[in-house]
């Protein structure tokens, strides 16, 4: 059952790390955590708390271009290039498809942060003398929750791909990242409010179940500033880890549902 | 002998916007026996392609049946025994041809590399073991995709457009290996425009124009007939005049008569009046009805109203 799965997962990776507008994306992201460091004499504060907000920032912003870029096109161009009619003639359900694509999507977008995640470590380590294990194993600990974000976004992308056009499908996704990731703290502060009228409170816990809460994963400001902290770190990442894979299962199924009807 | 493929009313209707519902496939009755080579043909938008993917379960029927190897159409039992070459298939150009077969070969559970590199000679690629996709040509890629439809060593193979677009060389390469698929008994079903190279190769054809079944048979049945040209020279207004009677078809050419005939009654009826006559036979060339012909002749006629039961 799970062997199509894998193989296609593998043949998507090895076909995303060789689209040219996706390492363009890359290269962007990598030539500007490779300039920040002089870009950060800029600013009167702190320059290690500046640069770690910067190339927290870059990476952040970088993954999401590439998730969407990625993901937008899987399923559209396989059906234009009829790679999907020799794949689906085999013994592979559609689902089985659906999640192997879902899965080397994951996987290419996983090595490029890994790869920018590593260039910050780098940075820090030989430009800002940074020694400390701890200190740049901590740095880390932000791209990977981005990783859970940027999943959560590409599952959402890869879902209404079975459905919409990939120019629809980019700015779709990409509205559903911003408002996720900006407007959830106003959506919980609307549904908290004992003045706000029902109707906008029931809207506001409409939307805050239904949208994506990216906002979960942005834990940079502890890691930018030292002097704030997580409480419960470990469980609340464990947390956020499980209500991100819950969103991608979810996401998924609504994806498979569609697809499966869908006339390819 | 048992039915490879065997439709019964199949239907499949899309909505345009302009026209309403149209019946892109409408009551499809055919039929395909085991171990024969199969010819689909039909103009563009015949509804050819649209066949071959509702009986590969790739989409849904709106009406009707279909059965491929005895199971009912999208069985996934069947898609381990069935193999499908696209028309102008892509194949993910970073790979080589034997990744490309342990990538199919994957998805059936086979990982035999003995098995990729037989399957390598057999379509002439095993010396390019090397080269991408990306540096394929045309036929090279068709050839690599023919060689990933038997990987799961297929009882029944869906060719649409095989040899389309291909130099002669390769025509002749694809054409081989169609026909050595039946001598090691598999069941061929192609779809093409390729009328010459169907009628090399197919043991029976069935011809649909929108959506219909318009013919279905051997080669030998529906090609039944022809004509018989005959150029004489020399002979007499009156002799023309009582030829009137006969059904022949006259032209005047600068070397003479040219009668044109279908039935070989009347030719010797014409050479033995001209014989009479002391005119000169000069040619007696009997034209065998080409599959072109029937397919021109089919498609311009007037379309047939769908069957509702039974075979076409």
């Amino acid at each position: 059952m799970f062997r199509p799965i894998f193989s296609i997962a593998g043949t998507t990776i090895g076909e995303a790390i060789r689209r040219k507008v996706l390492l363009v994306i890359l290269l962007i992201g990598a030539f500007l955590l490779i300039l920040a460091p002089s870009l950060g004499i800029l600013s009167a504060r702190s320059e290690t708390t500046v640069l770690k907000g910067m190339m927290l920032g870059v990476i952040q912003l970088t993954s999401a271009v590439i998730a969407i870029v990625l993901t937008v096109y899987m399923i559209p161009n396989e059906i234009e290039r009829r790679t999907i009619y020799t794949i689906l003639s085999k013994p592979v359900q559609r689902w089985q498809f659906l999640v192997g694509k879902y899965l080397g999507a994951v996987g290419a977008l996983g090595l490029m942060m890994a790869l920018m995640g590593l260039l910050m470590v780098l940075m820090f380590r030989f430009e800002m003398g940074m020694t400390s294990v701890s200190d740049l194993s901590d740095l880390l600990k932000a791209p990977l929750m981005y990783f859970v974000q940027m999943s959560i976004l590409a599952s959402v992308a890869v879902a209404f791909s079975t459905f919409v056009t990939p120019l629809v499908n980019f700015f779709l996704s990409g509205s559903i990242y911003l408002i996720g990731s900006l407007f959830n703290p106003f959506f919980e502060t609307i549904q908290s409010s004992p003045n706000t009228p029902a109707v906008a409170k029931g809207f506001a816990t409409l939307v805050n179940a239904i949208l994506p809460n990216f906002a979960n994963y942005n834990v940079q400001n502890p890691i930018i500033n030292p002097g704030q902290e997580i409480h419960n770190e470990g469980s609340y990442y464990m947390m956020a880890t499980v209500y991100g894979v819950f969103y991608i299962l979810i996401a998924l199924i609504v994806g498979i549902l569609v697809f499966d009807r869908r006339e390819v | 002998m048992a039915a490879a493929i065997e439709t019964k009313q199949l239907t499949k209707s899309y909505r345009s916007r302009h026209a309403g519902i149209i019946n892109v496939v409408d009551h499809l009755d055919l039929h395909v026996e085991e171990g024969e080579i199969f010819g689909f043909l039909g103009p563009n938008g015949a509804g050819k392609t649209t066949t071959i993917k509702m009986l590969l379960g790739i989409i849904y029927p709106d009406a009707g049946e279909g059965y491929v190897l005895g199971k009912e159409i999208g069985d996934m039992d069947v898609h381990r025994l069935i193999s499908y070459l696209p028309e102008r298939p892509y194949y993910y150009e970073h790979m080589t041809g034997p990744e490309i077969l342990k990538f199919y070969g994957s998805l059936f559970g086979i990982n035999d590399t003995a098995k990729f590199q037989a399957l390598l000679e057999k379509v002439n690629l095993h010396r390019d073991v090397t080269k991408t996709i990306a540096q394929y040509s045309k036929g090279m890629q068709q050839r690599i995709g023919l060689a990933q439809s038997l990987i799961n060593d297929p009882k029944l193979l869906f060719l649409d457009e095989p040899t389309g677009g291909l130099d002669p060389i390769a025509h002749r390469e694809i054409r081989d290996l169609i026909l050595s698929f039946r001598d090691e008994g598999r069941t061929v079903f192609i779809s093409s425009h390729e009328l010459s190279e169907v009628e090399l190769i197919c043991d029976r054809v069935a011809i649909i124009n929108k959506g219909i079944i318009e013919r279905q048979g051997t080669l030998v049945e529906l090609l039944k007939g022809g004509r018989i040209e005959i150029t004489v020279d020399g002979v007499s207004e009156q002799f023309l005049r009582d030829l009137k009677q006969t059904d022949a078809n006259v032209r005047t050419l600068p070397i003479g008569l040219l009668f044109d005939v279908t039935e070989e009654a009347d030719a010797n009826a014409i050479i033995d009046a001209v014989r009479n006559a002391k005119g000169t036979i000069k040619s007696v060339v009997p034209r065998r009805k080409r599959l072109e012909d029937l397919f021109v002749e089919t498609v311009t006629s007037k379309p047939k109203q769908p069957a509702t039961s039974g075979a076409v």
